[in-house]
């Protein structure tokens, strides 16, 4: 059995060394040249064989204890509750922890009515005792979750440059969904927990009441009235603690959802811009500015190209439409059918003429109504007419029709094969 | 009818003269800020009456709201947002918090040549090569506007980004759409 008293003073003496340890390692084990470069770290003056000596005093004293069936050291367990305690390095518990305890309770507080019954006494103290016991501990807890939220609040916040976006929210975001969330919805007034302490402050106060009337037991009286003060109390620390770690955790999330929204946001717009282009893309949204250049100069780009536009069409009058008489009516042009044209056509000159003879001239003389359009109509239709053989002329010629002069690489006629001797 | 007392609008030439270019008055601006902070309603109403739309953010800036811009202003404002939303999207690659980084970070022209290089066809459309390309035709023209400041060895964006960061989340499914469709 080591001296109480002589652990203080080791523990004392090498606090530096036991905060540093407990910080860099947290609760995970470390070798012992680890504790001694601790040691070099805190006292830089001392010598090597001076470090050797104090290491194996924390080792001889269990201050530091060897894993099993390693090398490997950690620190004495009660000594790094003490260290957590004093350090406030605490780390945020599970809502199931508090709902344990609670549960717990509930059953204490049925055991308690049954003693009371029964009037066992001794039984009701005795469960008395182990639900403040309970109650003391779930206090416990609420502090030590609020501590331990503060922390994450504040490394959160901390503007630690290496540490990634992820990592400084993950521990906000598990704070809420382990624990803020779940223990919101137990307190809540139609939860769990406010029917189990409803039920526990009625079994007490029966047993009050039976006490006050039958006046047995009667110092046990206050006890029973106390732990149904602090029950009642719990109940309401707890929420103003849950409210309190919730308000500060409110403000973090809401940076931590707008700042995702913001980052996949800008993803997707770019994502657009590069497959859409930048012009087209940011153009509708892009903030407008006003400019010196709006205001001084003639006009934007776009006046002038405006203004040059309507600078082509410029009348000095605005233009008359006609009016409905002055449209000369329609005439339905006087062509005589083309089948016709064609047998006529075929009529002439299936006899045998030597000579070629020029198309227009024929149409002119069968057709000397026509105008000299209606004329050329039937030329053409005439010459791309597969049926009818006809060659032109090298010469350039100059006729006359329907009182027009048009000079052209004229048509001629063939003979034309008899229709009835080709089949 | 709100009577105006000149005399008391000490800094209206300054103000006025920042204000038609385009600038954006923040708190940094400190004194023409605490001008227009204090007898903001005369200005508000001197400025309504001379056709220009004083708007204030609450954010901490005072700025002319525009329909549109000259063609010209139109590009530097894309090119504004194009920047401004790579930095985002590189802070957050980067595993930086975005919205603090792009307040509180210094942008040297080493980021600007790195933001140019990792996005080398997005700025090639808005004819920007280089980092100090980006310099000239957006960081400069940014400090021109009051969006930015030039501090040692970069520059420090400033309350008035806010506007382009309102842009991007304007920028929807529906946007996309009717952009296509025309």
């Amino acid at each position: 059995m080591i001296p109480a008293k002589k652990l203080l003073n080791t523990i004392t003496e090498h606090w530096g060394v036991l905060a540093l340890l407990f910080k860099r390692f947290k609760m995970a084990d470390f070798s012992l040249k680890d504790v001694q470069n601790a040691i070099k770290q805190k006292q830089p003056t001392w010598s090597n064989e001076r470090i050797y000596k104090e290491t194996n005093r924390l080792l001889n004293q269990d201050i530091l204890i060897p894993l099993a069936k390693s090398s490997q050291l950690e620190i004495n367990r009660a000594i790094a509750d003490f260290a957590t305690f004093l350090l406030q390095e605490e780390h945020l518990g599970l809502a199931q922890e508090i709902s344990v305890l609670v549960d717990d309770l509930a059953r204490l507080g049925n055991r308690l009515d049954n003693a009371g019954e029964i009037e066992d006494f001794d039984d009701l103290r005795r469960y008395s005792r182990i639900m403040d016991d309970r109650v003391r501990k779930i206090m416990k807890l609420y502090t030590h979750n609020e501590n331990a939220i503060l922390n994450i609040v504040e490394q959160a916040k901390s503007n630690n440059a290496v540490q990634s976006l992820q990592k400084r929210y993950k521990a906000v975001i598990e704070a809420f969904d382990e624990y803020i969330e779940p223990m919101l919805e137990m307190v809540d007034i139609r939860g769990e927990f406010h029917a189990c302490f409803t039920l526990i402050e009625e079994q007490i106060s029966k047993q009050i009441l039976h006490i006050e009337r039958s006046g047995k037991a009667y110092n046990d009286k206050r006890m029973l009235e106390q732990l149904r003060t602090r029950i009642l109390e719990m109940h309401l620390i707890g929420r103003e603690s849950l409210r309190k770690s919730a308000d500060m955790l409110m403000p973090l999330r809401e940076e931590l959802r707008r700042n995702n929204l913001i980052t996949r946001q800008a993803a997707k717009v770019l994502g657009l811009v590069r497959k859409n282009g930048v012009d087209n893309m940011l153009s509708a949204v892009q903030p407008h500015f006003v400019s010196d250049a709006q205001r001084y100069s003639l006009g934007q780009q776009r006046h002038i190209v405006a203004y040059m536009a309507s600078l082509v069409e410029f009348e000095h009058e605005e233009y008359q439409l006609p009016d409905q008489q002055d449209v000369p009516a329609f005439v339905t042009p006087n062509i005589p059918d083309y089948n016709d044209v064609k047998t006529s056509f075929a009529k002439r000159f299936n006899k045998k003429r030597k000579k070629p003879q020029p198309l227009l001239q024929f149409l002119d003389e069968s057709y000397p109504d026509l105008d000299a359009d209606e004329m050329l109509f039937l030329y053409q239709k005439l010459v791309s007419d597969s049926d009818i053989k006809i060659i032109q002329s090298d010469e350039k010629a100059r006729v006359k029709i329907a009182g027009q002069h048009f000079s052209l690489y004229p048509f001629n006629s063939e003979p034309q094969p008899d229709p009835k001797a080709g089949k | 009818m709100t009577h105006i007392n000149l005399d008391e609008l000490t800094h209206l030439q300054a103000i006025n003269k920042k204000l038609v270019a385009g600038y954006h008055i923040c708190e940094q601006d400190n004194v023409m800020w605490q001008e227009l902070d204090q007898h903001i309603e005369d200005y508000t109403a001197l400025f309504t009456a001379l056709g220009n739309d004083l708007k204030h953010d609450s954010r901490g800036f005072y700025y002319f709201g525009s329909d549109e811009s000259t063609p010209n202003m139109g590009k530097i404002s894309r090119a504004i947002a194009l920047t401004i939303y790579i930095l985002i999207e590189h802070y957050a690659n980067t595993g930086k918090d975005p919205m603090r980084a792009l307040f509180d970070d210094v942008n040297d022209l080493e980021l600007m040549q790195t933001l140019v290089q990792i996005n080398k066809h997005l700025f090639d459309q808005l004819e920007i090569f280089s980092g100090s390309d980006l310099r000239k035709d957006v960081y400069l023209r940014m400090v021109r506007l009051g969006l930015a400041r030039e501090v040692e060895g970069g520059f420090m964006l400033q309350a008035p980004i806010h506007r382009y960061i309102d842009a991007l989340m304007e920028v929807n499914e529906e946007t996309y759409l009717t952009e296509d469709e025309e």
